[in-house]
């Protein structure tokens, strides 16, 4: 079934439509609010961003175009999460928890997502949409607000920023 | 720390019962409906007494209408800042507010008969609230019949099954 009909099926109002929306959409949601916000605070903000696509399902004028109208909620609510607890949105991106405890996990997910997590919010935001996303860069630059050129620059200095920090920490071994 | 998410999609899905049961997303509209229904008819009774009413029948009145309308607000809170109403929920709505509108006009214009004063507020404010009752059903039965057409071009079905909430014969084949 395309996401097309699905969403068709939500906003005429059929339950089990809405049901597999979320089972559907549910990881890439909390993926990309994880790889933004940490693991601690994913679910709620997660919770969140459902709450207002739900809400606002009936006034989505393009079901097609479905994952960047979703992607532009999510962030909505990352961006909310971040000025409650920092201020403004980049001021703490220096400041994100990174994994303390690495023994449950892998040990190359975790240098890779404590490394994400000191990125800069915009660069970190980017490489989450675009690589874990898997969206276009066209769709990275409506969620985002910004033209397709400055995603891709950011897109270039996230890799650069994201190189260092495991080079760094892999010399530090 | 464990990376693996805690929150799993069943678990979520729980959670947004609110507003992913259509039951529970219709209780604000009742909510809206009824406490303006109730609210009317007690003003308009009120409102159309030939006698002075004694101060403890003046309270009655004065609370009763005060909890409609407090019930109104709690309903319009409800639908318009905490759950959404999908294409059949309007239509339901629609309806429900079309019959309470039609009901409450009985009431009132009845009322101002027997009473012998007030008919004319009346049959103005019922005339009123069943002709937006009436748009806000008709608006339904579009949207939702657009929506019902882009989905049967999306499954690439032909002719579509008789929809009794439309209203309208589905299209014949040859």
């Amino acid at each position: 079934m395309t996401d097309e009909l699905l969403i068709v099926r939500c906003q005429l109002g059929e339950h089990d439509a809405l049901t597999e929306l979320v089972r559907c959409w549910h990881e890439p949601v909390r993926t990309y609010v994880r790889g933004m916000l940490g693991v601690q605070r994913a679910d709620d903000v997660t919770q969140e961003v459902w709450l207002a696509v739900i809400r606002g399902l009936p006034r989505l004028r393009e079901p097609g175009r479905f994952a960047p109208w979703l992607f532009t909620i999510a962030r909505r609510a990352v961006t909310d999460r971040l000025r409650q607890e920092y201020g403004v949105a980049e001021a703490g991106a220096h400041q994100e928890p990174v994994i303390e405890d690495a023994a449950d996990v892998m040990v190359e997910r975790a240098v890779l997502i404590a490394a994400l997590s000191r990125l800069p919010v915009r660069e970190r935001e980017v490489l989450v949409l675009f690589y874990l996303e898997d969206l276009s860069l066209e769709d990275c630059a409506e969620i985002c607000a910004v033209p397709a050129g400055t995603v891709k620059s950011r897109l270039n200095r996230a890799r650069r920023l994201l190189r260092d920090h495991l080079t760094e920490k892999g010399s530090k071994r | 720390m464990n990376d693996e998410p805690n929150l799993s999609a069943e678990e979520l899905i729980g959670r947004l019962s609110p507003v992913l049961s259509p039951w529970r997303r219709l209780r604000g509209v009742a909510a809206l409906v009824g406490g303006l229904a109730g609210a009317v008819c007690a003003g308009s009774l009120w409102a159309t007494e030939p006698a002075a009413l004694p101060g403890r029948t003046r309270l009655a009145f004065a609370v009763f209408t005060l909890v409609c309308l407090a019930w109104a607000g709690y309903g319009a809170w409800l639908v318009t800042r905490r759950t959404p109403l999908l294409a059949l929920d309007r239509v339901i709505a629609g309806w429900f507010a079309l019959a309470a509108s039609i009901a409450t006009t009985v009431v009132i214009v009845v009322a101002a008969v027997q009473r012998g004063a007030g008919l004319a507020p009346a049959l103005a404010t019922g005339a009123v609230v069943t002709a937006v009752s009436a748009v806000l059903v008709v608006r339904a039965h579009v949207r939702r019949a657009a929506l019902l057409r882009r989905k049967r071009e999306l499954t690439g079905r032909g002719a579509p099954p008789a929809d009794p909430l439309d209203g309208t014969d589905p299209p014949r084949g040859r």
